[in-house]
């Protein structure tokens, strides 16, 4: 294709939305960010940034999308860092080896959880998998020659051979991953993802095998959220017990929906803002849970759905004919030349938790 | 062939002390518009989803085409060619009508072998117009009307191109010109032929409501059902006149409906 041509798709795909030209900016930013900056502790947590909002993203792919309320999402996280932790230090491979193994086993995992949760709905689901990573906790323990209990097993080989390719390869991992299950969900699978969250009943009326589909989405989202775990362990240079710790489960709850549930994007925003905060918040080491948690419900209370339906509610409108998206400064949609109003009803409504979870009988 | 097309024998199923469906037998022929009528309460939304595999039977039979199917999950059943609408309206809410119906497009029955998303699209497209809700395509499932939502229903139910299209109430709650456009693409659909992407080769069909006055002139039988059980059954005429079934809706409405003229 020519380059003129090129250029004019990006234009009419990306430039007229502000929401994805918000989007671009940011990659950009990031990527050229090390060559102004590129302290030490800077490029850390934002590394750490990136390998959460996988994490986070994973999460909204089973939780948000499918409605399959995870609660212990850490199960995959952690069985991920602990076997590339394994992998790197008893059989000597290499990272580039390790985390797709690790994500094989959190694939794995996905079966482990997924298949008794098929039987399950609602809270009862959530609470089933929070069950999952205080066994394996326990396993931890139980093994602790090989997995080195409480301390965990340390001296990995780290992720890249400096602290700015590791920033390069988190990045390129956080945008390349977040675009593959913002795919998933765009397509024909993510179509059956939306239908049984929205109403299980139906989907199988419809002749959807939806204890096959659940199963999938168990294992997609577990292989993402292997690939952070592994990836975790290899930049921390150890996998202990906290990668399978409540709050390791709760986090990712925590930084999507404050981003805005079931779009991928907004628990890849929600980790970027929260995930340094936290670091920042460093400073008041006493305060800082309570900052962090006041500033999450403070937030929340004016944007009820989170961050970037709220920013996206600001800055582009619906339009009432095509249901395309516009910016917001358009007087007439730039798809079918309908004459935009004002604020338009909303498409997806605010997340409901266990409102996707029924079961048949 | 010895075998009915389909066939439901003592058919059973409680709810707790309540025994909605009680030793209920009906067959239906290949390409038959059947009715089934019924006071409220009488088993009919029940007997639709044990067939629809939604619900298991305590006992009894249910069989497709010779093939038993009880006990077979929902979506097996549509795969087999049984498809059936709710009688209280269930649409993938937050979702747009074309999004509704793309996902029975999506059935294995109604799925050709690496189909794009775009053909999948028109094949719901198609639905939506046959049912006459194209317009609406777009809209979120939450924005629609009571009516709209029952030919929702209905395009979401012929998507899958089945061979039995149960409905549930189909007339529930729909205004007179409602109700005759309903009848006149329920008959189209049985006449059958091309609907653009949709193929429809007389479809036999169940069709319910709880008084006989819309369905006189689209069914060639009605089975009537009271307390669980099937109470008569023949030619539209015949079964006006059965003293049971007069005893039946005796004191509730009229069998016939509220007077408008069949
Ligand atoms: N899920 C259920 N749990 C308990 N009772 C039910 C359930 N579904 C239906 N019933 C009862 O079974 C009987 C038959 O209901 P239904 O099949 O909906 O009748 P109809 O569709 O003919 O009006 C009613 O008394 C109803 O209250
Ligand atoms: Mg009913």
């Amino acid at each position: 294709m020519n380059p003129r041509r090129l250029y004019r798709r990006f234009a009419s795909e990306v430039l007229v939305l502000p929401g994805r030209t918000t989007v671009l900016a940011v990659c950009l930013v990031l990527l050229i960010l090390p060559l102004f900056h590129r302290h030490p502790y800077t490029l850390r947590v934002l590394s750490l940034t990136f390998i959460f909002a996988i994490f986070a993203a994973s999460w909204d792919l089973l939780s948000g999308f499918v409605g399959q309320l995870s609660l212990g999402h850490a199960i995959f996280f952690g069985v991920a860092a602990y076997t590339s932790a394994l992998l790197n230090l008893q059989a000597g491979l290499p990272p580039l080896v390790t985390i797709p193994a690790g994500a094989l086993v959190a694939v794995l995992m996905g079966l482990v959880v997924g298949i008794p949760c098929l039987r399950l709905k609602g809270q009862y689901l959530s609470l089933a998998t929070m069950g999952f990573p205080i066994i394996l906790t326990g396993l931890v323990y139980l093994f602790s020659d090989l997995t080195g209990g409480e301390l965990g097993v340390s001296g990995l080989a780290r992720l890249g051979p400096t602290r700015l390719s590791e920033y390069y390869i988190a990045l390129v991992l956080v945008l390349g991953l977040g675009l593959i299950m913002w795919k998933i969900t765009d397509s024909k699978v993510g179509l059956v993802f939306h239908a049984i969250r929205e109403d299980e009943i139906t989907a199988r009326a419809s002749g959807i095998n939806t204890p096959l589909y659940k199963l999938l989405a168990f294992c997609l989202s577990g292989f993402f959220a292997g690939i952070s775990g592994g990836l975790y362990s290899h930049f921390m240079r150890v996998a202990g017990p906290s990668t399978l710790s409540v709050l390791t489960s709760f986090q990712p709850v925590i930084w999507t929906i404050f981003g805005g549930v079931a779009s991928i994007y907004g628990a890849i925003a929600g980790t970027f803002v929260l995930y340094p905060l936290m670091e920042f918040l460093r400073v008041a080491p006493e305060l800082r849970t309570l900052i962090f948690a006041a500033l999450v419900v403070l937030v929340l209370r004016f944007m009820p759905e989170g961050l970037t339906p709220w920013f996206i509610d600001r800055v582009e409108s619906e339009c009432p004919r095509c249901k395309e998206h516009n910016a917001v400064t358009r007087r007439t949609c730039r798809v079918c030349g309908a004459p935009l109003g004002r604020p338009s009803a909303p498409g997806a409504g605010p997340f409901q938790p266990g409102k996707g979870g029924r079961v048949a009988g | 062939m010895d075998s009915a097309f389909f066939e439901i024998e003592g058919l059973v199923k409680r709810f707790g002390g309540l025994t909605a469906v009680d030793g209920v037998s009906l067959s239906v022929d290949m390409s038959e518009v059947v009715g089934l009528i019924g006071p409220n309460g009488a088993g009919k939304s029940t007997l639709v989803k044990l067939a629809m595999g939604l619900l298991r039977p305590d006992r009894g039979s249910i069989r497709f085409r010779g093939r038993e199917i009880t006990g077979l999950p929902p979506w097996e059943i549509v795969n087999l060619g049984i498809a059936g609408t709710f009688q209280n309206t269930r649409p993938f809410r937050r979702m747009p009508i074309i999004a509704n119906v793309m996902v029975p497009c999506l059935a294995p029955r109604a799925r050709k072998r690496g189909e794009w998303v775009k053909r999948i699209e028109a094949k719901a497209r198609d639905a939506l117009e046959f049912a006459g809700i194209s317009d609406l395509a777009l809209e979120p499932a939450s924005h629609l009307s009571h009516g709209d939502l029952k030919r929702l229903e209905m395009a979401r139910a012929i998507a899958t191109e089945p061979d039995l299209l149960i409905l549930d109430e189909p007339f529930g709650g729909l205004n007179p010109s409602e109700s005759e456009l309903l009848a006149k693409s329920i008959k189209r659909l049985h006449k059958g032929g091309r609907f653009g992407r949709l193929h429809s080769e007389g479809v036999a069909m169940i069709i319910i409501d709880h008084k006989l006055s819309d369905l006189l002139p689209i069914v060639d039988r009605v089975i009537v059902m009271h307390f669980g059980r099937v109470i008569a059954s023949g030619l539209p005429q015949e079964v006006v006149n059965d003293p049971q079934v007069i005893e039946a809706y005796l004191g509730r409405e009229e069998v016939e409906g509220d007077g408008h003229p069949a």
